[in-house]
């Protein structure tokens, strides 16, 4: 008999994974067990797109999802219950998707002391320049197969 | 019973409302808006018996819109459902005369056991 291997103890201790699996446990798959921690390189997105809010305050801190188009289009049907072979049209993937981003954004934000206010979400196909922002925090995860992102960066002011 | 549901995102909107109805309040009359200022019209036109909102909106926030409510002398029940549930946010929520603050994501079983109580 395999039993499987339980790495819930090691991963639970990082807020970002704990908040998106809650996300995408209620209301994203219906039940826990399907986002999972990437192990390995940050992997490469296919077309990608960028979803963010920003929090404001002294340093004004991004945090942003990263996935690609096909598996931003899985998210936004998971989220609207749309059948596999329905057409997702831009608006309800820029909604769906900045939902998310705000979702998450908001939950980050409660984990911080003396936050400002948080930007409604903005929904691009260009990666935005973060060329002077400093990257406090980048992790993947793995969803129906394919990849996802979520980083934390301090913008410069 | 009719009830407004206010956020700017259709899909969030579309989610609180099929979870309202998971929670076994399906007999709700439910009338949404897109944001606090549509909201605002809203309420003053249909005169609900509960609103639940968004707080992040553009055009008029959800606590701005609770303000302008109580300023008219409006009483209507009103509650938050946010992705924001932070101690500060919850405090300012309740001095501003909110029933209660759902954070996002949520659950039927947490809308049942927060909203229930307000019911009776």
């Amino acid at each position: 008999m395999t039993i499987p291997a339980t790495w819930e103890p090691l991963t639970a201790a990082d807020p970002v994974l704990t908040i998106a699996q809650d996300l995408f446990s209620t209301m994203i798959d219906g039940e826990p067990g399907h986002l999972y921690p990437w192990m390995g390189e940050n992997p490469p997105l296919e077309d990608p797109r960028y979803a963010w809010v920003d929090v404001s305050g002294p340093v004004v801190t991004r945090v942003m999802l990263m996935a690609g188009r096909a598996t931003g289009e899985q998210l936004t049907r998971a989220l609207l219950q749309m059948d596999d072979s329905e057409a997702v049209s831009d608006a309800d993937f820029a909604d769906a998707v900045g939902e998310i981003a705000n979702v998450v954004g908001g939950n980050v934000k409660s984990l911080v002391t003396n936050p400002g206010a948080l930007t409604l979400p903005v929904v691009t196909h260009e990666e935005p320049d973060m060329s002077k922002a400093f990257c406090l925090l980048e992790t993947y995860f793995g969803w129906k197969g394919a990849p996802l992102g979520v980083g934390l960066w301090a913008l410069a002011s | 019973m009719k009830v407004v549901v206010a956020d700017d995102s259709r899909v969030m909107r579309q989610i609180v409302i099929r979870t309202l109805r998971q929670a076994g309040y399906d007999w709700w009359e439910i009338e949404e808006a897109e944001d606090g200022a549509a909201a605002l019209t809203k309420i003053r036109a249909s005169q609900p018996d509960f609103v639940l909102s968004d707080w992040n909106m553009p055009e008029m926030s959800g606590i701005d819109l609770l303000k302008s409510l109580r300023r008219e002398g409006n009483e209507t029940p009103f509650a938050f459902v946010t992705s924001e549930g932070s101690p500060e946010m919850r405090a300012q929520a309740e001095k501003e005369g909110a029933l209660f603050l759902i954070a996002k994501p949520f659950t039927a079983d947490v809308f049942r056991e927060t909203i229930d109580p307000f019911i009776s």
